[in-house]
């Protein structure tokens, strides 16, 4: 694995011209292996070996609507989707607390409010658009993910996981706002923490960059299509981040 | 002394420490390049290696001239006259500032009618003229209201206006350092910063970066015996910064990634980095800034022929005309930055990167060329070739 991630940055630095390589388990929209190293996950593996798992969406608007056509097309939906048909008798349970325009601090209260009484074996926590268009703090922000984190393993050691999730790639969010200072900062605070990160961005840019999805640019009789597919496509690499942290 | 060669390009005044004009037109380079988010250069530029970047080189020699400059206006005209002077020039970067404040509100207008941007951002006050108009602009006004990659001007002035206030302080260097110290302790401490309108506070928080500004007077003002008394070459003190710097490049990388060649991020390694700040000038990025002064200062020799070469003489052409080049560079980055939201291919790439240059380094000449026409013998600078002396 190990190797096999040396020789991908090796290549994706060599050849900046060719897509990195891509996994081969979501043949539609393929996702550079780079961005699915993901931690493990014993409270997911735990849940979804048991057939049972509850999933905490939290973060601002994209947690609730995706953009997508219609609620059931929007990646949560997708998601509980894929995973309860990964295997027969599944049940997976998804509850989304998100807030437009709410902050790490916002989400960090409703943490502390939701866990104890839904007990998610997973908390998928999506953060940092609404820090970098705000210009807020990203040490803070950091700093606030870190003591979450600590808490939910405090009180939930190896039943919950987290997975931390930064923005969505877009050309215009990185034009007018410095996204990479709020990356950077959310991707330490998770390797600070022990969360799992799942970079959104990565992945969406890469998407853009082969051809594959590109939102922005979509004409507007396909922009519907486009956001589903998107949604869909998330889904499946967010089941697949999920399912390589089990293993 | 150093045989005066002269650069070759005429347009550069000679008789200046022109490694300090070559870092700062390096500096306003890597600015205008860091303001333009998806160049490809920008993967090149300090601030991938180092935990400083092109801003406190900036805000550290625009110390150093304006200690150098200013300085000599006092001894001659007193404080009153170049107070005045500083408050004029604070009034020109205000004028420059609210300038390329109306470009970035016609930019962001402009991107979010050629880009969809609505499926991602309808809810986000990425751009409150929208919901404000009339109090986005007054916020602007009252420079409480700063956007993204308009930050450092609001900085500069608030620094220039502490300095205004300062400035008979340059005969007095220990004092001037003391107050500076203070006052970035206190900053950073008690968390004094200016308040903004959209977060908490100012990005920049000038209180804290005016140390760098008053070490850059320093640099430019203080006896050049005693600055290589203290700060004198030693090989064994070189290497270990070298290999701080290294290992700190390595560090930084890792906590980025998580993984490196084979090696994970540990937590506490990652966790430090996560409290480094830039806003409030972390003593962290301070000491890289410095660390990096001390090895370029030791390693260039003020007399090396290359620097008045043609590549040289570009970056320090640039640094001659700090101030114009500086603006030019905010304006230029938005049309950068529309450009490579248009297309990123490999002509916008050059387009950008080979235009920008080429536009800095245009108007900087023309500045020059202006400068050299009304002001018919260029000011010998007498203290010039002080850090010369250092090394």
């Amino acid at each position: 694995m190990m190797v096999r991630w040396l020789i991908a940055a090796i290549l994706s630095l060599a050849l900046p011209g060719l897509p990195a390589a891509a996994s081969p388990r979501a043949a539609d929209c393929p996702v550079p292996d780079s961005a699915m190293a993901s931690g493990p996950l014993p409270g997911t593996a735990t849940a979804l070996f048991q057939g049972d798992i509850r999933i905490l969406l939290i973060g601002s608007a994209t947690t609730s609507s995706g953009g997508a056509s219609a609620r059931d097309r929007a990646w949560p939906e997708r998601l509980a989707h894929i995973l309860a048909g990964r295997r027969a008798e599944t049940h997976v349970e998804i509850r989304r607390e998100g807030l437009r325009g709410s902050t790490a601090t916002d989400h960090a209260r409703l943490l502390d409010d939701v866990v104890p009484a839904f007990r998610p074996n997973l908390v998928i926590w999506q953060l940092g658009t609404v820090e970098a268009v705000r210009s807020l703090s990203a040490e803070e922000m950091a700093d606030t993910v870190q003591t979450a984190a600590a808490r939910l393993r405090e009180t939930r050691a190896e039943r919950t996981d987290l997975i931390l999730m930064d923005p969505q790639f877009s050309r215009f969010l990185r034009a007018n706002a410095d996204v990479e200072t709020y990356r950077e900062k959310l991707s330490q605070a998770a390797y600070a923490s022990g969360a799992a990160l799942f970079s959104r961005w990565v992945v969406m840019k890469h998407w853009v960059e082969t051809g594959g999805i590109d939102l922005e640019r979509a004409p507007p009789a396909q922009r519907a299509a486009t956001a589903d597919r998107l949604n869909e496509c998330l889904a499946r690499a967010l089941a697949d981040f999920m399912v390589g942290g089990t293993r | 002394m150093a045989t005066q060669a002269t650069p070759k390009i005429p347009l550069v005044r000679a008789g200046r420490d022109l490694r300090v004009d070559m870092f700062r037109g390096l500096a306003l380079w890597m600015i205008f390049v860091n303001h333009t988010p998806g160049n490809i250069v920008g993967d090149f530029t300090l601030r991938k290696v180092s935990l400083s970047d092109a801003t406190e080189i900036f805000v550290l020699l625009a110390g150093y001239a304006a200690g150098l400059s200013y300085g000599r206006m006092l001894e001659r005209e007193g404080w009153l006259r170049t107070g005045t002077r500083i408050v004029e020039r604070i009034f020109t970067l205000y004028v420059a500032h609210i300038f390329l404040f109306v470009v970035f509100t016609a930019q962001v207008g402009f991107s979010a009618a050629a880009l969809d941007q609505a499926a991602y951002f309808d809810e986000l006050a990425l751009d409150p003229f929208t919901q404000e108009p009339y109090r986005a602009l007054l916020e602007a006004l009252l420079l409480r209201y700063q956007p993204a990659f308009l930050d450092v001007l609001p900085l500069y002035i608030v620094v220039l206006a502490l300095f205004a206030l300062a400035v008979p302080l340059i005969r007095r260097l220990p004092l001037l350092i003391g107050a500076s110290v203070l006052m970035y302790v206190l900053a950073r401490g008690v968390g004094i910063a200016p308040p903004s309108w959209t977060g908490d506070a100012w990005f920049f928080n000038p209180f804290a970066w005016q140390l760098l500004f008053a070490i850059g007077i320093w640099l430019g003002r203080a006896d050049t015996a005693t600055l290589s008394r203290w700060f004198g070459w030693n090989p064994w003190v070189a290497a270990a910064l070298m290999a701080l710097l290294l290992g700190n490049a390595f560090g930084m990388n890792l906590s980025r990634a998580g993984m490196l060649f084979g090696i994970t991020a540990p937590e506490w390694l990652a966790g430090w980095y996560a409290t480094i700040d830039k806003s409030g000038l972390h003593p962290a990025r301070l000491a890289s800034v410095l660390i990096m002064v001390w090895l370029a200062a030791h390693w260039v020799k003020p007399q090396a022929a290359w620097l008045n070469g043609y590549v040289a003489s570009l970056f320090a052409l640039l640094g001659q005309q700090g101030l114009p080049v500086f603006c030019a560079g905010i304006f230029l980055s938005f049309l950068g930055r529309v450009t490579i939201e248009v297309s990123e291919g490999w002509h916008a790439q050059l387009l950008v990167n080979l235009g920008g240059l080429l536009a800095l380094v245009g108007i900087a000449a023309l500045v020059a060329w202006h400068e050299g026409g009304t002001r018919r013998k260029p000011d010998a600078l007498p203290a010039a070739n002080k850090v010369a002396k250092l090394s």
